[in-house]
């Protein structure tokens, strides 16, 4: 699905397609300016994760103030999705309830 | 007399990608001579694949090429063209075809394609619509898919012709003018006009185009028939074809089932007619192996050329006999899913005098002379 | 990191507030959390209101450019994605998100600009996905270019509400309705005039009661209210959507001047919990300024205005020049702006604060003249007092005034009109129309702001102020204003109706004529694809299917043939050259493998 606005008549919105980043495994298009929130919005997908109640979770406030988008980004948890700019390559999975959190084994 | 850097013949994907990646490359003096309407040929009578499982190395690279361009069709010519990579399932039914496959896939793999094997058990797994029996194994390749032939055809036309190239229909091309070795321009039912290059892109007709130019194009055109079912749940996202089956079938956008066959009996000549025979023995094979088709309606048949090269390569280049003389025919058909990489690689061919993206010279009219043929057998 | 002032917040006030004291030669630093410069204005896409000193009429996105363009000029120094984390006692920090580090900022004054956050809504099921904030949805279509959804449901009929719907109309979004609990539109009446005559209902009395779905959002259950807001039982309706949008207010985000230890007041008509400042700005403390919806919820321009305020008085204090006259005229300014009806609620609470302004002093009669019938003339419908002039200043002929202040109910002296149209395109509120009658019809000129535009000699279906179809009309004339794109469509239409029409719509598929059947083509798309250039029946054909599903051509092949001859002036022999295909009826696998040859 692309949620992709395609005309408008007062804005023009700049930029391609030309970033790949994956969503749980896969590969999606996102423009350089995406947000991972507008990224996966404009792929069709909502549901960026689960609480630690079961509930869908998705976008709500777009401005980093709410705890509703939280996403795993390359293995690291609580990721505000709606202010973090998706990178080419970047791992995006959905974050089921609380996120485990990412070290590094010391010798 | 009206002048033109390149005049195309034929006015078909082959023509109108030629003409959209010339106008890419920035030369806009490039007119398309159609003879009829626009996808009136082999392009709007096709099945619309786009596979990438071929068995001459030379096809694999091209429809690889063909395929990243699909992928950004709709970027480049701003047209949705219906493309969808629900995969290919190539299906053998004999001993020796499944070794054939298995030959091949080790080839397409060494070119970068991921492609999988499947046991029966494993086709009926993922398609329980489909019945496996007597299937040795299929192969699969996912980035595979099909596109609506007519939209891309028009895609590229309406495209090139954003670019500044004239699309002349219901043009004939009569004559090539041809002086010292080189091309000067052609005659044509709308009038004369001069140009450095002529592209033969005249499918079924491209050995009467070559003559024209006094080139032999060694093509032969071959009848090829097919219909549609009337529309179906979206339920059947990728190809099936068969050789030693002899058979394709997709389901369409719109949600009809198409699908058809050779005829080794066909004689050749662009004939258009459609027999009843082709339905009967058509549908007494399909059924068969796809059950669910038997109470399906079957709306419309036509049928199409496919344009016969020695080897069921394509033979794309620049004559080295007459100056300005190029072609692209003998698609032997599968003409649609290689247009854009064809297109791609004689535009760089006629504006740099070299390729950038894929090297198509063994595909040049000389291999026939040389001697340097490998058959291409994924054909139905 | 060192600086003289801190402005923590990049939007309308904290750039203007910048800029003021940067002009008077303080040295500024400016913190925000976004990806760019100008906070919520670069979501805004709507004209404002106000007069040319505050950009009226221009939309906000231009706004934004304007400010970010001047504190580049004034060589301001800004940092993006980082926010103010804490006012310690030691000093001031701020992370950036994009370098992952903090940064220590000492500093001598500080501007609080932070602005204010959208207010949640609680109903069953509010969590979903498809719930999202209006602003947020304002974000992710007019910032990213990504609509969210196709069915929205608003909640809130304030003047967000009303924007964002309007601005999903103009992305390509439906709106269902707007849902407001009160008896009343809270935004201004131009506003739900343009979302009304569109067709959209504005349902008074109403309240969400729950969002319907099981992972994401398919629906939403409303329901009436009585006078104290309770739900009516038995009033409760189902409205298919895919996206709630709740636009219902805005909270200051208070929590920096909390950190910094200013003293707070509760004022609801401010928007709850504010920072107690005086008119120039200044907290309890010396050093600490406010300014902004983080003040008191109000609009961009006063925001601005108070921004220059707390500028230019943070600079006296650290020049020590003189800059009394400055202050004042943006004091008079932003009295002015909050003189009229929509100014009450923030004087009422500024006057908690011991803050008096003015009221009324300004025209309220409305203009009952429609001026001389058979001219071409600009007609207001611009109701209630609203601070903005930019169509008196816009006027060539000054045959518009306001009758001396800026809140006053426009009129125009007919005798001076000269039909320019000038204050049709420059209108915020889109509430100026052309109206000019002949003798056999009459012709409407309507601002328009929606792609595509129609073209001249499209049928289109009339529709009045509350969105009701009252005839057909056909386009006349489309004026394009590519400068600041609002257009001037002109209606012709059966005479006596220039006085109801105010919006058209394209007749849309469902009422449109069906030309093919099986695959449900109209005659619309039939004419768009010849206009395309697809002007040869088989293309057509093979472009739009027609005849490809199982009638096999017998309803569409002529209707089609006789479309393209008049629009391509060929005859219908030039174009038959058809070639029709068996089977001319469907039949099944199973029929030919029964079939018998004999």
């Amino acid at each position: 699905m692309d949620r992709r606005i395609k005309s408008h008549p007062i804005l023009e919105f700049e930029g391609e397609e030309t970033v790949t980043f994956y969503f749980e495994g896969t590969p999606l298009r996102a423009k350089p300016s995406d947000t991972i929130a507008s990224a996966l919005i404009a792929n069709g997908i909502d549901i960026f994760g689960w609480t630690e109640k079961g509930r869908a979770r998705g976008f709500f406030c777009a401005i980093g103030k709410c705890s509703s988008c939280l996403v795993v980004v390359n293995g690291t948890p609580n990721i505000r999705a709606c202010i973090t700019k998706v990178k080419e390559g970047m791992k995006v999975e959905r974050q089921i309830g609380r996120g485990m959190p990412l070290w590094e084994e010391k010798q | 007399m009206k002048e033109y850097r390149v005049c195309i013949i034929g006015g078909g994907i082959i023509g109108t990608s030629i003409a959209f990646h010339l106008a890419k490359l920035g030369e806009r003096r490039v007119a398309v001579f159609e003879r009829s309407y626009i996808s009136s040929g082999a392009t709007g009578r096709c099945g619309g694949g786009i596979r990438q499982q071929w068995s001459a190395r030379m096809n694999v690279r091209l429809a690889m090429r063909s395929v990243k361009l699909f992928e950004r069709f709709e970027k480049d010519a701003g047209f949705d063209i219906e493309y969808r990579q629900g995969g290919y399932l190539l299906m053998a039914f004999t001993e020796e075809e499944a070794e054939r496959f298995e030959r091949n896939v080790k080839m397409q793999r060494e070119e970068g394609l991921d492609v999988e094997i499947l046991s029966p058990k494993m086709v009926k797994e993922r398609y329980p619509f489909i019945n496996t029996e007597n299937l040795i194994l299929a192969t699969f390749c996912q980035t595979d898919g099909h596109a609506n032939p007519h939209l891309a055809n028009f895609g590229y036309a309406f495209a090139a012709r954003r670019l500044g190239v004239d699309i002349y229909t219901h043009a004939e091309v009569k004559d090539i003018i041809v002086q010292n070795g080189s091309v000067m321009g052609i005659e044509s039912s709308i009038g004369s006009f001069k140009c450095d290059v002529v592209v033969n892109a005249a499918g079924a007709w491209s050995k009467e185009v070559g003559k024209m130019a006094g080139i032999d194009i060694p093509t032969t055109s071959y009848r090829h028939q097919i219909f549609v079912t009337e529309s179906l749940r979206d339920f059947f996202p990728f190809m099936a074809i068969s050789f030693d089956g002899n058979f394709y079938i997709r389901q369409t956008k719109h949600g009809q089932m198409i699908m058809g066959q050779g005829d080794p009996n066909e004689k050749p000549g662009v004939n258009r007619n459609v027999t009843y025979e082709f339905l009967k023995s058509m549908s007494e094979k399909m059924t068969k192996i796809f059950p669910f088709l038997e109470n399906v309606r079957i709306l419309r048949q036509w049928a199409g050329c496919y344009n016969m090269s020695p080897d069921a390569q394509p033979i794309v280049g620049c004559s080295k006999k007459v100056n300005g003389f190029c072609y692209a025919a003998g698609f032997s058909g599968h003409g649609f899913m290689l247009a854009p990489a064809v297109g791609e690689a004689l535009a760089e061919l006629i504006i740099k005098g070299s390729t950038e993206h894929v090297d198509i010279s063994f595909l040049d009219i000389d291999r026939f002379e040389k001697g340097e043929v490998e058959i291409e057998g994924n054909v139905v | 990191m060192k600086t003289k002032l801190l402005i923590v917040g990049g939007g309308p006030a904290g750039l203007s507030g910048a800029i003021a004291a940067a002009e008077s030669g303080v040295d500024v630093l400016v913190v925000d959390e976004g990806l760019e410069l100008g906070g919520q204005l670069v979501k805004q896409t709507h004209k404002f209101f106000g007069h040319q000193g505050f950009f009226a009429s221009k939309r906000g996105v231009e706004i934004a450019k304007i400010l970010k363009n001047r504190i580049e000029e004034l060589g301001v120094k800004y940092m993006l994605q980082t926010t103010l984390v804490g006012f310690y006692e030691d000093t001031a920090v701020a992370y950036s998100r994009e370098e992952d580090k903090t940064y220590e900022i000492d500093y001598d004054y500080v501007l609080l600009a932070t602005g204010a956050s959208e207010k949640f809504l609680v109903f069953k099921n509010n969590m979903l996905p498809g719930v999202y904030g209006a602003g947020a949805v304002q974000t992710l279509m007019n910032q990213y270019g990504v609509l969210p959804g196709e069915d929205f449901l608003i909640i809130g009929a304030g003047n967000i509400g009303l924007i964002v719907a309007y601005q999903i109309a103009q992305a390509g979004g439906n709106v269902r309705a707007i849902v407001e609990i009160s008896d009343k539109v809270g935004g201004y009446e131009v506003h739900a005039n343009k979302i009304r005559r569109m067709g959209i209902p504005i349902l008074l009395r109403h309240t969400i009661i729950k969002a319907i779905g099981k992972d994401r959002v398919k629906g939403a259950v409303i329901a009436k209210v009585d006078e104290n807001f309770k739900v009516i039982e038995g009033t409760e309706r189902e409205i298919v959507a895919d996206t709630i949008c709740l636009a219902v207010g805005l909270q200051p985000s208070i929590e920096l001047a909390s950190q910094l230890g200013v003293e707070m007041v509760y004022i609801p008509e401010l928007g709850g919990h504010v920072p107690k400042r005086d008119e120039n700005m200044r907290t309890s403390k010396r050093n600490i300024f406010v300014a902004g919806d983080l003040s008191g919820i109000e609009e961009a321009t006063s925001a601005m205005a108070e921004g220059y305020i707390a500028g230019y008085t943070i600079a006296q204090d650290i020049t020590g020049k003189d800059l009394s006259e400055k202050i004042n005229k943006y004091k008079e300014e932003l009295a002015d702006l909050r003189r009229g009806p929509f100014g009450k609620k923030v004087r009422s609470g500024l006057e908690k604060m011991g803050i008096v302004l003015p009221s009324g002093g300004y025209r309220t009669d409305l203009q009952k003249d429609f001026g001389p019938a058979g001219k071409l003339r600009a007609v207001m419908e611009c109701h209630q007092n609203i601070p903005c002039n930019p169509c008196e200043a816009v006027c060539p002929t000054n045959a518009i005034n306001m009758g001396g202040n800026i809140n006053g109910i426009p009129h125009i002296n007919y005798d001076k009109c000269v039909g320019c149209m000038m204050c049709v395109m420059k209108c915020p509120g889109l509430a100026i129309f052309m109206v000019q009658e002949f003798d056999e019809y009459s012709v409407v000129g309507i601002p328009y702001e929606f792609e595509p535009l129609p073209n001249v000699g499209d049928k289109v279906i009339l529709m009045d102020r509350n969105g009701e179809d009252v005839g057909e009309g056909v386009i006349q004339r489309v004026i394009k204003n590519r400068k600041d794109k609002t257009h001037v469509v002109y209606v012709a239409m059966e005479k006596g109706l220039e006085r109801t029409v105010r919006h058209f719509r394209v007749p849309s598929d469902e009422e449109d004529e069906i030309v093919c059947r099986c695959e449900e083509v109209t005659k619309r798309d039939v004419e768009k694809a010849i206009d395309m250039g697809f002007t040869d029946f088989e293309e057509l054909r093979r472009y739009l299917r027609i005849g490809m599903g199982p009638c096999g051509g017998r309803t569409c092949r002529l209707i089609t043939m006789g479309i393209l001859a008049r629009k391509t002036g060929k005859s219908m022999e030039e174009i038959s050259n058809m070639n029709l295909r068996p089977p001319s009826i469907p039949i099944s696998f199973g029929s030919i493998l029964r079939g018998e040859k004999e």
